[in-house]
């Protein structure tokens, strides 16, 4: 396990300084500074102002020593204060946190769950009606954007139960019911594009395993059919799906910044689309590294599922 | 079928959601943005501004929804014969939210925190000519100025007292407002929502009517308008035409509306070629049609405007007094020959990242190009706009602009030579002379003759072409009563407010 364990974590920090590195840069090397936009377009602003301002958010410093402070800060666990709040860049993260995974998990369960029993079917009934109709929904899943989706779901809300007042969002602590009231809508569109190519993924691997000769072998062997498809086809078929699901666990943290926009739901799309929008640096730089944190947790733990499902991996 | 099922989903939703009904006396408001802080201060963005002046803070005085300058925290004031020393009279029994009084020594240490340099706020250009402040009693102040300053009195409204003991303190105020106004702050869940509570021991007798107020952060504007289409919110303040239009004879959703101060303009560099001529300056004036811009861009929810708002019936000059509002591609042409130019003169225009703009800045393109001009949008992402319009890195730009209630504080920082934000590098000694001789006379009359010249020069060469005045609408729900939209985007009126059950 170590030997599996051990370059996997020194990978995770490779990953994470060049990834810091690489915003770092990026961020300040993108038109437009932090302190044009703070002091506004339409107020008074003098050049002492605007040197004042910058030496005040060290941004007066070469680049380097602002790294360096930055990183030194970072790893004793400081990732300094929002420069528009004055809070903790921590604190907001984690108050942002929370929404973004729920409705990540939701829609993930939503959609990785539905698609295995979707595949299967499909699989089964190869060619028929059945089969043919779900394959035409998949592709326009597949092809139908989310937020476009949590449109079209808020607009016909609106027309089928105009009375229904479920936009926003409460946290589940506060409201268990009325959390997961509000998260439906917003997880069924995240996860509609995940269903539907996970569906199809589940499909084409399980009719490639019911193809394979340890299938004709079970068969013949006089194995009940439910044995032959969900123990020997389905547990092949769900190694790359596993890979899949860890890939698209990455993509589900981009799709939920926009559905988060349609939906105003506080998470941490909304997080890092303000921290652009009003250059504040040392949030949108420790926001982007915990998203990046969480897709390398996702593909480590991804790893450790390959060891479970397929004993050929094993070390 | 699939709508039968789907019917059977919402109103399993609704069951679970039932119990979230909001109580009948907070008033939902949805708001597209989260404010960037809470210093009434510091804050720039009007998504802050909204929330805390008005109906958290207060100042000496406040602008009614006429736009005239009435008391507030300040009960009277008299002003001596050579305008140099006002005598302010607070108004008694007024407190803190944290319990405080408010007195003489809160108002000074708050000017002297606009003041400071260490704070470094926006509005401290407003009190440049404050020599010296003193408070003879716990309920009297006394200003005294270097010179006149007649739009003194507009500009302290928009400057909050806050509590003494804040002049160093930079922070505090951003997350924990503590004001005179009829709501006091109680929660703010970033990117979530802002909760005012009522202020229970509020100055103005039976005021606030609502128990509180919690704005709603909510971007997407197609979520905005099914919120208040179903109830869940009760007003959408400070919406633009095209999504007024939207909500335009929706049951249960009623509309006001006003003509903004804040306008639409094109911003010409008069120091460099082509726009440092002023006939090239007048040419864009007769090449532009504002009416079909207004049609075009504004949906027609709005007016064609000159340098000042129309909806300060005080000041504006109409535009059918300026000669070269007039549209007339052919006289563009010739004082573009005038000027010794080659036709078509090529320019580029920078375009503020703003729908509305970008829609204005298609239209002016395609005029221009009618009237000898070669016009190039570039379009540009917000901070890279700021910073080319800061640095003068520009030809010609389309944009918007906030207005202000009293002239000098728009024309004086911008036209002046050398003021603040005359980023076109304009000067005109006409001007200046005329901007001084307002600024030092608190003599209405005189006041509104030099303004009326100024905007005379400024409409056809000054370096600012004004487009238009878009009208300004506030959705709420028919049971919301007592709110009064505000040319200057002022919420002050929630105090007003009140929701029948």
């Amino acid at each position: 396990m170590r030997r599996v364990l051990v370059p996997r974590l020194a990978e995770l920090a490779v990953v994470l300084f060049g990834v810091s590195v690489i915003v770092f840069l990026m961020i300040r090397l993108i038109p437009g500074d932090a302190v044009a936009i703070m002091l506004g377009a339409n107020t008074e602003v003098t050049p002492d102002r605007i040197a004042a301002l910058r030496g005040r958010l060290g941004l007066d410093q070469p680049i380097v020593v602002q790294y360096a402070h930055w990183a030194w800060a970072a790893l004793r666990g400081d990732f300094g204060t929002s420069l528009w709040t004055g809070r903790p860049v921590l604190q907001e993260i984690l108050e942002h946190l929370g929404p973004t995974l729920e409705l990540t998990l939701l829609a993930l369960g939503l959609g990785a769950g539905l698609a295995v029993p979707a595949g299967c079917v499909m699989a089964r009934l190869r060619g028929g009606w059945v089969d043919g109709a779900m394959r035409v929904v998949t592709v326009a899943g597949l092809t139908v954007p989310s937020f476009w989706l949590g449109i079209v779901m808020i607009l016909a809300l609106a027309t089928l139960a105009p009375a229904l007042q479920a936009l926003g969002y409460v946290p589940f602590s506060a409201d268990p019911l009325g959390n997961l009231g509000r998260m439906v809508l917003p997880a069924a569109a995240l996860a509609l594009p995940i269903l539907a190519s996970l569906s199809r993924l589940v499909r084409s691997a399980m009719l490639d395993a019911l193809g394979q000769d340890y299938i004709r072998t079970a068969r013949a062997k006089g194995l009940a059919e439910r044995v032959v498809v969900y123990r020997h086809a389905l547990a092949n078929a769900l190694i790359p799906f596993v890979t899949s699901v860890g890939i698209t666990t990455g993509y589900l943290l981009g799709g939920a910044i926009v559905v988060e926009q349609v939906f105003a739901i506080p998470g941490l799309g909304q997080l890092i689309l303000g921290a652009i929008a009003e250059r504040n640096y040392p949030l949108l730089q420790a926001t982007i590294l915990v998203v990046t944190a969480g897709f390398v947790a996702v593909n480590f733990v991804v790893d450790l599922l390959y060891l479970a499902l397929d004993p050929r991996v094993r070390p | 079928m699939i709508r039968k099922t789907l019917r059977c989903l919402m109103l399993a939703g609704t069951v679970l959601a039932a119990p979230l009904g909001a109580s009948a006396q907070v008033l939902q408001v949805a708001v597209d943005q989260s404010p960037a802080g809470l210093d009434p201060h510091l804050v720039t963005a009007f998504s802050s501004f909204q929330i805390v002046n008005g109906p958290i803070y207060e100042g000496l005085t406040a602008v009614d929804a006429g736009l005239a300058v009435v008391p507030s925290l300040a009960a009277s004031w008299t002003v001596s014969a050579d305008g140099k020393t006002y005598t302010f009279s607070l108004q008694p029994g007024v407190r803190f939210h944290d319990g405080a009084p408010m007195e003489a020594a809160d108002v000074i240490a708050s000017f002297h925190r606009v003041m400071d340099k260490a704070i470094g706020s926006p509005l401290a250009s407003r009190l440049a000519t404050v020599t010296t402040m003193a408070a003879p009693d716990a309920h009297t102040v006394v200003l005294t100025l270097s010179e006149p300053t007649a739009p003194l009195l507009s500009a302290l409204a928009g400057i909050a007292i806050v509590p003494r003991g804040m002049e160093a303190n930079k922070d505090a105020l951003q997350k924990q407002p503590d004001g005179t106004g009829p709501f006091m702050f109680k929660e703010w869940q970033p990117n979530g929502f802002i909760l005012l509570a009522k202020n229970p021991h509020y100055w103005r007798a039976g005021l606030p009517k609502l128990d509180g107020v919690k704005f709603n952060i909510v971007p997407e504007s197609a979520t905005r308008q099914v919120g208040i289409g179903s109830g869940q919110y009760a007003m959408l303040p400070n919406i633009d035409p095209a999504t007024a239009l939207q909500l335009k004879g929706r049951p249960g959703v009623a509309l006001q509306q006003t003509l903004e101060l804040s306008y639409t303009l094109l911003g010409m560099n008069t120091s460099k070629p082509p726009f440092n001529d002023p006939r090239v300056r007048e040419a864009v004036n007769y090449a532009l049609d504002r009416g079909q811009m207004v049609t075009a861009a504004l949906f027609g929810a709005g007016v064609p405007g000159g340098p000042l708002s129309p909806a300060l019936t005080q000041w504006a000059v109409p535009t059918s007094a300026f000669p070269c509002y007039r549209t007339d591609p052919a006289k563009a042409k010739a004082l573009l020959q005038a000027a010794g130019l080659t036709l078509p003169v090529a320019v580029t225009m920078t375009v503020l990242p703003r729908q509305d703009i970008k829609d204005i800045a298609q239209v002016a393109q395609a005029q221009m190009d009618k009237a000898g001009f070669k016009v190039t949008l570039r379009n540009v992402e917000l901070g890279q706009f700021i910073q080319d319009w800061r640095n003068s890195n520009f030809e010609m730009f389309a944009s918007a602009n906030g207005g202000s209630v009293d002239p000098d504080d728009y024309f004086f920082r911008t036209f002046r030579t050398g003021g603040s934000t005359n980023v076109f590098k304009y000067s005109n000694p006409e001007v200046d002379t005329l901007l001084d001789q307002a600024r030092g006379t608190v003599d209405q009359a005189a006041r509104k003759a030099a303004y009326d010249k100024v905007q005379r020069v400024l409409a056809c060469e000054g370096p600012v072409a004004h487009l238009a005045y878009a009208q300004l609408f506030t959705a709420l729900r028919g049971n919301v009563h007592g709110f009064r939209i505000m040319a200057n985007r002022s919420l002050a009126g929630l105090a007003e407010t009140s929701v029948a059950p």
